[in-house]
């Protein structure tokens, strides 16, 4: 089977539908043991310093797992999309763009995925067939979620790997399945967390590692990951392009901030911790998640994949010391 | 028995900051002593290693008797804070004891903490005596003591001499602190007066933070860390903020004052 790639959440159905193997390249690449080395892999070829991290392990990596073909997201995400795409076309990978209108409007969005149909050569009733063989999955995926935030039975960390894993289904949906049984038959036997802080992660997921773990080693779990979550389609919605239209991400901030200040008040979470890209432009955004967020925020940015740095655990350090005082 | 009492009010409070390690003993709320070193050169001659702790002969720094070392509580932050622990020493946060030490030499209760150290610039909202938020220079140390050094050394200035001039600043605009050394190096050539360029260079420091402060308006900044020390620095930032900057009696120790003077409210709690 073929392989596609992509640069981030787009309507996987379609791809299932039509037998492809699904690759979102953000997971291969962060995921990857040499994902530092994949960044310098980029830069030598010439991508500037001053780029997301995340645009330069997504070409590095495409090349690396000789990826044909790639579906790049180029409205509804970063701008730096189209350039990489050119990039990739220049190397000899096929790219086909998806768009997410700004506006959300069912029609363009119905266009869009029409038109990603086609390329694949999928009608809607297999496309459909593929949206119930996943909604089982991702139906485990959301108990995994509950399972966190009430139940406190699984860590942020868990919550971060089995949401933000959706958005590919690690490339074979049954594999996945199978860890996700597994996973659910595990915590059966599992006590509760009794950490003194509930935290939201909100923004992009980290480019760095061990954050999750180091917050956890300080009494403070994430029950709330925005965006992963997100990647689940958490919706329960039955029309395919109305799905599409409930996925916050690719909007503005402000239908995710509604999205988020709901979750925020059902999970009763005491302080956010708001993830920035270094060169992103999501970091501007931060200052409407400041004005509207009524919790503390932290803000912290990672730039390369590294272990969590001194600068940024001094200050997750300071931020849960603050919130401990506030009792 | 007299002198136990006496001794179990002794707190050690130690700041290993990215340069300078700062001392300060407490014995009640009272300042016995002050000290600091070079943090490199500490290390080397009373610092080591052992598994995941610092380890700091402080019996042979000769900076506390073997009495005060043996009875006091001694606690600790600075940029070794997540690496290393040191052994025998309570651990806290460095913002936890700029805080503290902010406080405790002011008397204030609601005010906006500037710290500007060798690394580190960090801005503290307090309010009512407790932290209620604050951010750090993340990814880039050119609002830092650091730079002042470096463009010191450039315009061949001692830092009493660079901290004495806030008029007329020569305009200084480069995000890089590293290029801001060339850019230095232009003005120099153009014949800029050296009391203009110094007063650029602080003037430069003022412009970094000011995003910064901006965050938690208030009345009133306590400005701490060893650049509080530069006079021009406290002007140029008075003048801009046009904010009242209070600067406490011992700006550079305030982070081992606060950690001692923590150590004392922790013995209080408990």
């Amino acid at each position: 089977m073929d392989r596609v790639g992509f640069t981030t959440t787009i309507p996987l159905e379609i791809l299932i539908a039509a037998g492809k193997i699904p690759v979102d390249l953000n997971n291969v690449f962060i995921t990857s043991p040499q994902s530092h080395q994949l960044i310098e892999d980029a830069e030598i070829e010439g991508f500037p310093r001053n780029i997301c991290g995340w645009i330069k392990g997504i070409y590095a990596v495409a090349l690396k797992e000789g990826i044909r073909e790639i579906i790049a997201v180029t409205e509804g995400d970063c701008s730096n999309t189209k350039a990489l795409m050119e990039v990739l076309s220049l190397k000899g990978v096929a790219t086909v763009p998806f768009a997410y209108p700004h506006d959300r409007d069912p029609q363009t969005l119905r266009l869009e995925m029409e038109k990603l149909m086609r390329h694949f050569g999928v009608e809607r009733d297999a496309v459909y067939e593929a949206k119930e063989r996943l909604d089982v999955i991702r139906r485990k995926v959301w108990e995994i979620d509950r399972l966190t935030w009430e139940e406190n039975l699984v860590s942020g960390g868990e919550n971060h790997y089995f949401q933000v894993a959706t958005s590919d289904m690690n490339g074979d949906p049954d594999v996945f399945e199978a860890e996700i049984d597994a996973f659910l038959g595990e915590l059966k036997n599992r006590r509760p967390y009794s950490d003194q802080i509930r935290l939201a992660y909100i923004g992009v997921p980290p480019i760095v590692e061990g954050l999750y773990p180091f917050l956890e080693s300080h009494g403070a779990r994430v029950v709330f990951n925005e965006t992963q979550r997100q990647f689940s389609m958490p919706y329960g919605a039955t029309d395919l392009v109305e799905q599409y239209r409930a996925y916050t991400y690719p909007y503005d901030i402000f239908f995710r901030l509604a999205d988020i200040l709901i979750e925020l008040e059902r999970r009763r979470v005491d302080a956010v911790i708001h993830y920035v890209q270094s060169f992103c432009f999501r970091q501007i955004e931060d200052m409407i998640v400041r004005s509207k967020i009524p919790l503390p925020v932290l803000t912290l940015e990672g730039d390369k994949p590294s272990l969590l740095d001194a600068r940024s655990r001094i200050r997750i350090e300071g931020f849960l010391e603050m919130i401990e005082g506030r009792d | 028995m007299k002198l136990e009492t006496r001794n179990s009010k002794l707190h050690i409070g130690i700041d290993l900051g990215s340069r300078t390690a700062k001392f300060a003993l407490l014995e009640g709320e009272n300042v016995v002593r002050l000290a600091a070193h070079d943090t490199i050169t500490f290390y080397k001659r009373y610092g080591r290693v052992e598994g995941d702790d610092l380890i700091l002969d402080l019996a042979a720094s000769s900076l506390f008797s073997e009495t005060e070392i043996e009875h006091a509580q001694i606690t600790v932050t600075g940029y070794g804070r997540n690496t290393l622990n040191l052994r025998g020493a309570k651990v806290i946060s460095e913002i936890r004891a700029h805080v503290a030490g902010a406080l405790f030499q002011t008397g204030l209760r609601d005010f906006t903490l500037l710290d500007l150290g060798g690394q580190d610039s960090k801005v503290a909202q307090v309010r009512g005596g407790r932290l209620a938020d604050f951010v750090m220079n993340d990814k880039c140390a050119a609002s830092s003591g650091r730079y002042l050094e470096n463009m010191a050394s450039i315009l061949e200035v001692s830092l009493e001499e660079l901290s004495s001039h806030w008029e007329e600043p020569v305009r200084l605009d480069a995000t890089c602190g590293i290029f801001g050394e060339s850019e230095l190096i232009g003005q120099i050539l153009r014949g800029h007066p050296m009391a203009n360029l110094c007063a650029g260079v602080n003037m430069t420091l003022v412009k970094r933070v000011l995003p910064m402060l901006k965050r938690f308006p208030s009345d009133r900044i306590v400005l701490t860390g060893g650049v509080a020390r530069n006079n021009a620095m406290v002007r140029l930032l008075r003048k801009e903020t046009r904010q009242e900057i209070v600067v406490p009696n011992e700006p550079q120790h305030n982070g081992a004052i606060g950690c001692a003077f923590w150590g004392l409210g922790l013995e209080a709690r408990e």
